[in-house]
């Protein structure tokens, strides 16, 4: 439980992170297209493999997050 | 054309009538008929929920956002989104636990009931209903321009808007939420489908994806990085986006529903995973419509756009299944949306069952007449105006993240200033206020104020709160 509770607050930083980096430099230069990635604009595959980052981080926190076992299932 | 139309409509038709009819059960209860049972799965949540979030807003809006201020958009939908997949595993939790052993009757009723003050379940119904009204009519009306395109002479754009108001509240009607659930399931298989093929035409008319970027990098290179041509995209208005994106599944009803009716903790949590590959597969193919549109159509009107690329520029199956899939995604979207202040009333009246529920369709009733006027007369860009809607919702936020999380006794202050906020942004689009101060955004002021005076609530908050058996079962 501990460790999930670790591993939770570690995803939840990650995804945090992740949100806000897009919206500095590092993602949307300002009128900068360059360098392209097989032809694919700069802020967009940048943007793209955060976006697929966010999700996986949603995967991985549907394991870690350490409140699941506290609802059954209704049936 | 029309053959396709007729096959694929009655098809679509077929379908309905019998997702109608599986979810009709005589005698059923109040909570069968508004909450679908709260015994939803895996597959249909996360079709439910995405069809609700992507709608004519997705289908016809994203191109021609993509169209018009090039490859950022990507970020306005789809970073937001992914961000809001992963809050909605954490807030998923939280207003599941917050309503366990209760009836769940609403967002206005939960608030209202966490803050011992009915005030907060009105204000935040006041927001719902002044902010998703015209997102409503917005897409009612992008069915009808699309359907005149179709079917030029035919019908006036009022009269195809009619009728899409009147299968929407005979399906609700007849079915309930189950029903809604079931043609979103429908829906968002259709508008997946549908998107890509059209998405994939597109892109074959460039020859690939680098051919594609060097063609619009030719026509106009701003089209490739942020802000875009017409310099909307810029960092602050994406991050307020963000944050309006993140409060979807807080302030927007239909949503809340959603997650509170999944049979379970998993499979809302597995709903969300989905949900964020969901939104990649439906915005991607989005960008090579909105690409196309910039090599073709980069002087016409949004209208036009939307019938060159969507019909006459397709294979005749292919324009119908467009016509079908849209009508399909408006119908299931609006219908959410409008059920869902259906509920958000049933949560604040008192008194008997029936007369509640009778008052409840009649409130349905209403807000579908207010949303089909609101279908003639509103003229915006589809996107914008959701967007809007979004942030509007969105300035209920801090109130309700608060009245769920904390264990405190706190001060009802915040329902009155997020009142306050709400006449301010109101204001501001009507343009009697500056939506600008000291630089920074009027909505993104009122996020991060409201959000302080929230954190400042809790921290003043003294008691722990109680809520009496009485008060939860009424």
């Amino acid at each position: 439980m501990h460790k999930k509770k670790k591993y939770w607050t570690l995803c939840c930083i990650a995804a945090v992170v992740l949100s806000l980096i897009t919206f500095t430099p590092l993602v949307i230069p300002q009128g900068v297209s360059k360098p392209m990635l097989g032809g694919v604009p700069y802020s967009l595959w940048t943007s793209f493999i955060i976006t697929v980052a966010l999700v996986v981080l949603t995967y991985i926190g549907t394991r870690v997050h350490p409140g699941m076992e506290e609802e059954e299932d209704k049936s | 054309m029309i053959f396709w139309v007729w096959v694929f409509g009655l098809v679509y038709a077929g379908l309905l009538v019998m997702a109608s009819l599986k979810s009709y059960k005589k005698g059923r209860s109040a909570e069968e008929f508004m909450m679908a049972g709260s015994n939803v799965g895996l597959s249909l949540g996360v079709l439910t929920f995405a069809a609700a979030l992507f709608s004519t807003f997705t289908f016809l809006g994203m191109p021609d956002f993509f169209r018009v201020n090039g490859v950022a958009a990507w970020i306005f939908l789809a970073v937001s989104d992914g961000a809001m997949v992963f809050f909605l595993l954490w807030f998923g939790y939280q207003i599941r636990m917050k309503v366990k052993g209760m009836e769940f009757r609403g967002v206005s009723g939960l608030i209202g009931r966490c803050y011992g003050n009915k005030w907060a379940g009105y204000v935040f119904f006041l927001a719902a209903f002044l902010f998703l009204i015209p997102y409503v009519g917005i897409q009612i009306q992008g069915i009808a321009i699309f359907m005149e395109a179709a079917f030029p002479g035919s019908l006036p754009s009022w009269g195809w808007s009619l009728g899409i108001v009147l299968i929407m509240l005979i399906y609700a009607e007849i079915g309930g939420l189950k029903a809604i659930i079931f043609s979103d399931a429908i829906q968002g298989l259709l508008l997946l489908f549908v998107i890509w093929i059209i998405g994939y035409a597109c892109l074959s008319h460039f020859g690939g994806i680098g051919p594609m970027f060097e063609r619009v990098g030719n026509i106009q290179e701003e089209l490739l990085s942020s802000p875009g041509p017409q310099g909307l995209l810029t960092p602050q208005f994406l991050f307020a986006s963000l944050i309006a994106i993140l409060m979807i599944p807080v302030t927007q009803p239909q949503f809340t529903t959603r997650i509170v009716v999944m049979k379970s903790m998993k499979t809302m949590q597995l709903m969300a995973v989905s949900l964020g590959a969901f939104a990649i597969l439906v915005i991607l193919p989005t960008i090579f419509i909105g690409m196309y549109g910039v090599d073709k159509y980069q002087e016409y009107g949004r209208d036009d756009f939307f019938a060159n690329a969507f019909l006459y520029d397709q294979p005749n199956f292919v324009a119908a299944l467009a016509i079908i899939g849209l009508i399909a995604a408006g119908l299931s979207t609006t219908n959410a949306q409008i059920f869902a202040l259906g509920s958000e009333l049933r949560g604040l009246l008192k008194g008997n069952e029936n007369s509640i529920m009778t008052k409840t369709k009649i409130g349905i009733f209403v807000f579908s007449v207010i949303a089909f006027f609101f279908s003639i007369i509103v003229i915006d860009q589809l996107v914008l105006l959701a967007r809007v809607s979004f942030a509007g919702t969105g300035i209920m936020g801090p109130m309700i993240l608060l009245g769920i999380l904390s264990n405190r006794k706190v001060s009802s202050a915040i329902i009155y200033l997020s009142f306050a906020g709400l006449i301010i942004f109101l204001l501001s689009l009507g343009g009697f206020v500056p939506d600008m101060y000291f630089g920074i955004r009027l909505d993104l002021l009122l996020f991060i104020t409201l959000g302080v005076i929230a954190v400042i609530s809790h921290l003043a908050g003294k008691e722990h709160q109680f809520i009496r058996e009485d008060d939860v079962k009424h």
